[in-house]
């Protein structure tokens, strides 16, 4: 039997037998999540777990004695001594089916990674599959929108397929409840309210509708800009530096130069959650004005360039002077709310012990 | 009406976005941008949530001319008789085009605001009563029918010199159990389609915590070629009310709902002029007949025309304002029903049996079916038939003897080519599978079923590809999007039915339907995607040669 091996996290209630191995398993879990932990490959398409199970794609279907018809194990509650199969012959076939309509809506299969987290998530499946042979070929879903002026969302919902990852990330995760859906059937289009752009929307450009996207049907502009650019993409974890939750995010960079920005889904501060900032502000890093060595203003009013020693001495000096002349109340220590909490600490301490006045405070306050 | 106004009459009542929607719907005679904002800030509903949800319901415009713009009836029945020629003609009106409106024993169907005009081009609408169900010639016992046709039957004063509300006052007397007992011992079961014993479910709300618990009648009866329900409660209204508040008693329910479709109107006034007559003699309301703690509201709350909240899920989520897609099952609405809370949801047909069962008594009703077969089943019969209408038979009664002897056959020179199973979700029988009896074993024999219990037929004139592509057009039309299989797959199997753009070779089209069906069949989230593959199946089936010439033509 495949025991859990963290039964703090909820309390174990049976067991379920997967492709004829043993299984226990948690109270509320789903048959997706019993076989995810143990490895199975099942695919999804409208599934991501930090979002509720919605049941739409219809990938993820497994065997169940006793039932009739296969199940959509993202919506079906494991329960005691469910005999499970996810992969079997029928399976296989309705799945690869499934691939083929899908992919016979779309009219670009080739996406490139730069356009999101989960952009490829389709396309890994048709050729796990080899569902893209141009079966079922026929009238083609979803309107296009690639005019809507803002600089960081492309919507091509050319290549939507209507799996609402990013009506319900917007709605579950973000709160905004900007992006939903209009019609029905085969003329389902994902849109705003009464199909307006997105500014005008409750839209707050967080980015997480592109970052769920399996399609790359919503693109992040900013990065797909570097879709020509030589190199390979590499991803680097670092922490977002605009505030002091502390958002995980991978870097993506090209030959040395960031490109963009993916929030790490497995960031224990922000799950796959990043805020406009994070995932769009990052053109400072390569911006020819930004200071790369400390300046010093010369007596005509100019800078120069200087070593941080040089600089810290001359920050040190202005700092004493001015206490010696006007009093230890005349310096007024002010933390960036960007600042983690430790640095903010430091900045206290430097200011209280180093110079003894209580004249502190922080940005987002002053 | 202003918006605070409308806002401020539905509150404080259950199931009110649709009412509200409606009563905007009917003040500017469609849904503006302002009204969507307007609704969504009163209810503090999203606005792009909102926006989705009236976008779902092809009643709803959303720009003028809006209600009062004529629309067409042209399912599958109606383009027999030449809907499409009627939509044409009436264009200048900007008429478009609606699916079945459940007028099929009638002529072509227009709704216009409030009212509906039946006609056979824009000469001849006018606007009539619902056709009374006709005899049957062999003078066979009925129990839904048996006092329809009586005079005066859809007031109270005629219903209750029929037997009416007789059960209730019986029924009061006796526990719950025993009533349940009744239900349990007659076998009726859903006659929606589905088929579930309706004892078993109402003795499953009884005994489900929760409350309140809500009675629902579904009569949102979108199938096309079914409109039984509507002669129903047109003409025997009280029977569906007595029979909710019966199972109000049975279950301990205090709240009801009957979730009329859009295109049935005048029985929303009909309808309401009952609840209001039986709420004031005392049948319906607070401590109902004296009965001290027998407690029943009943309310009616308009859809806005989707097929897909005839199904359950989707019915439930519709009444309680959300998207109206089909919930996930388990749990069931017998537990986690309206506002997941315990609920029956029975078809009209149904709830409207009750009253005579417990008044005649379990065997009687049983005793009604033929062979080993309970009871009785209303079949809608329509199309190429003498003598359209509804007829309610035994269950285990000959199709043949349907067709022939109670429908008239066909029309003089033709002979009948097909007919559909369940409205159109059955798909067709033919040949010698007419012969069949009309039960679910006999029907499900031939890989089709009874459902609804609506059968339309067609004659030798007919072009089956044809029909076969309207059918899946209705059903792509309907599919609600969320489910892959049934959004692109019915779409698909339309486009391969439509002899405009066949590029494929006979070999490639059957393997491509065949995987598409059998997908549908599978996976499919509800009924609506299981049922929509039978009509390419039962095509191929019976019409292997036309498919031919169809593939044929086209290249």
């Amino acid at each position: 039997m495949i025991a859990l091996k963290d039964k703090s996290s909820g309390t174990v209630v049976g067991s379920v037998t997967i492709d004829g191995e043993l299984v226990e398993f948690h109270q509320g879990e789903t048959i997706y999540q019993v076989a995810e932990r143990c490895r199975r490959e099942v695919p999804t398409l409208c599934y991501d777990k930090r979002l509720e199970a919605f049941g739409a794609c219809r990938l993820c279907v497994v065997e169940v004695e006793g039932i009739r018809n296969p199940v959509a194990s993202c919506t079906t509650a494991a329960s005691e001594g469910m005999i499970i199969k996810t992969k079997t012959k029928a399976v296989d076939k309705y799945r690869k089916t499934l691939l083929e309509m899908v992919a016979s809506e779309n009219r670009n299969l080739d996406i490139d990674a730069l356009a999101g987290y989960a952009s490829q998530e389709l396309g890994t499946l048709l050729d796990r599959y080899k569902a893209n042979n141009g079966r079922f070929e026929g009238k083609q879903s979803g309107e296009s929108n690639e005019d809507d002026k803002n600089p960081f969302i492309l919507r091509d919902y050319d290549n939507c397929i209507s799996c609402y990852r990013c009506v319900r990330v917007c709605a579950e995760q973000e709160g905004d409840h900007a992006i939903n859906v209009m019609n029905r059937g085969f003329h389902t289009q994902i849109t705003t309210e009464f199909g307006n752009d997105l500014r005008d929307s409750q839209c707050t450009f967080c980015g997480q509708c592109v970052q769920t996207c399996p399609t790359g049907a919503l693109t992040d502009k900013k990065a797909i800009r570097a879709k020509d650019l030589p190199g390979d993409i590499s991803k680097t974890r670092s922490v977002c530096p605009y505030c002091g939750v502390g958002c995980a995010v991978d870097l993506l960079t090209k030959n040395d130069r960031v490109v963009g920005i993916q929030p790490a889904m497995d960031g224990p501060a922000n799950e796959g959650a990043l805020c406009i900032k994070g995932q769009y502000a990052f053109d400072f890093v390569h911006h020819p004005d930004r200071l790369t060595k400390p300046l010093i203003r010369q007596p005509d009013g100019n800078f120069r360039e200087a070593e941080w020693e040089e600089a810290l001495e001359a920050a040190a000096e202005g700092f004493t002077k001015v206490r010696e002349k006007y009093g230890r109340h005349a310096i007024y220590g002010i933390a960036s709310g960007r600042a983690p909490h430790e640095a903010a600490y430091m900045v206290q301490k430097f200011i209280r012990a180093g110079f003894g006045t209580n004249y502190i405070d922080n940005c987002s306050r002053s | 009406m202003t918006d605070q106004e409308i806002f401020e009459h539905w509150k404080d009542k259950d199931a009110h976005l649709l009412p509200i929607l409606q009563a905007f719907h009917d003040r500017d005679e469609h849904i503006s941008e302002e009204a969507i904002k307007s609704i969504a800030e009163a209810l503090r509903i999203p606005v792009a949530e909102l926006f989705a949800t009236v976008t779902f319901y092809h009643h709803f415009s959303r720009s003028l001319p809006g209600k009062n713009a004529p629309r067409v009836c042209t399912g599958n029945v109606c383009c027999l008789n030449g809907g499409r020629e009627l939509l044409e003609s009436l264009k200048a009106e900007e008429a478009t085009a609606m699916p079945c409106a459940g007028r099929c024993d009638d002529m072509i169907p227009v709704i216009r605001g409030d009212k509906v005009y039946v006609g056979k081009d824009a000469g001849s609408l006018e606007n009539r009563a619902t056709p009374v169900p006709p005899r049957n010639p062999g003078k066979i016992e009925e129990c839904i029918f048996r006092h329809i046709r009586k005079e005066g039957r859809s007031q109270m004063e005629g219903y209750r010199g029929s037997g009416g509300y007789i059960a209730l006052e019986k029924v009061i007397t006796l526990s719950k159990k025993e009533l349940l007992d009744i239900v349990t011992d007659s076998k009726l079961a859903g006659r929606g389609g589905a088929g579930f014993p309706t004892g078993l479910k109402w003795k499953a709300v009884h005994e489900a915590t929760g409350s309140p618990k809500s009675i629902i009648c579904n009569a949102d009866e979108g199938e096309p070629g079914c409109f039984k329900d509507r002669a129903i409660m047109d003409h025997d209204p009280h029977a569906l009310i007595e029979g909710m508040t019966l199972a109000a008693y049975a279950t301990g329910a205090s709240r009801g709902f009957i979730y009329l479709r859009y295109e049935y109107p005048e029985t929303a006034v009909i309808l309401q002029r009952a609840i209001d007559e039986s709420l004031n003699a005392g049948f319906l309301g607070k401590n109902i007949l004296g009965k001290e703690g027998f407690h029943f509201d009943l309310q009616i709350r308009r859809g806005a025309g989707a097929y897909i909240c005839g199904e359950e899920g989707s019915l439930l989520n519709s009444l309680e304002g959300k998207h109206p897609f089909p919930r996930n099952k388990p749990p069931f609405p017998v537990t986690h029903g309206f506002e997941n809370l315990p609920t029956v949801v029975n078809n009209v047909e149904t709830l409207a049996s009750v009253a005579n069962i417990v008044r005649k008594g379990a065997r009687w009703y049983q005793s009604l079916g033929l062979g080993e077969h309970a009871g009785t089943k209303v079949i809608s019969l329509s199309g190429d038939i003498q003598r359209p209408g509804n007829y309610e038979v035994p269950f285990g009664f000959s199709l043949q003897s349907l067709l022939h002897e109670w429908g008239g056959g066909p029309h003089e020179g033709r002979s009948i080519q097909a007919v559909t199973m369940a409205g159109l979700s059955g798909g067709f029988l033919a040949a010698d599978d007419l012969n069949v009896t009309l039960d679910e074993a006999s029907i499900r024999s031939k890989g089709s079923f009874l459902g609804a219990g609506g059968i339309i037929v067609f004659d030798d004139s007919r072009d089956m590809v044809s029909i076969a592509h309207d059918a899946m057009e209705f059903f792509a039309h309907e599919s609600c999007g969320k489910c892959f299989p049934c959004r692109i797959g019915t779409q698909r199997l339309s486009e391969r039915l439509n002899s405009n753009n066949q590029q494929l070779g006979l070999e490639n089209w059957q393997e491509e339907i065949d995987d598409i069906g059998a997908v549908m069949k599978a996976t499919s989230a509800c009924g609506l995607g299981m049922a929509a593959p039978h009509i390419t199946e039962s095509l191929q089936r019976y019409f292997p040669e036309k498919i031919k010439t169809h593939l044929n033509h086209s290249n």
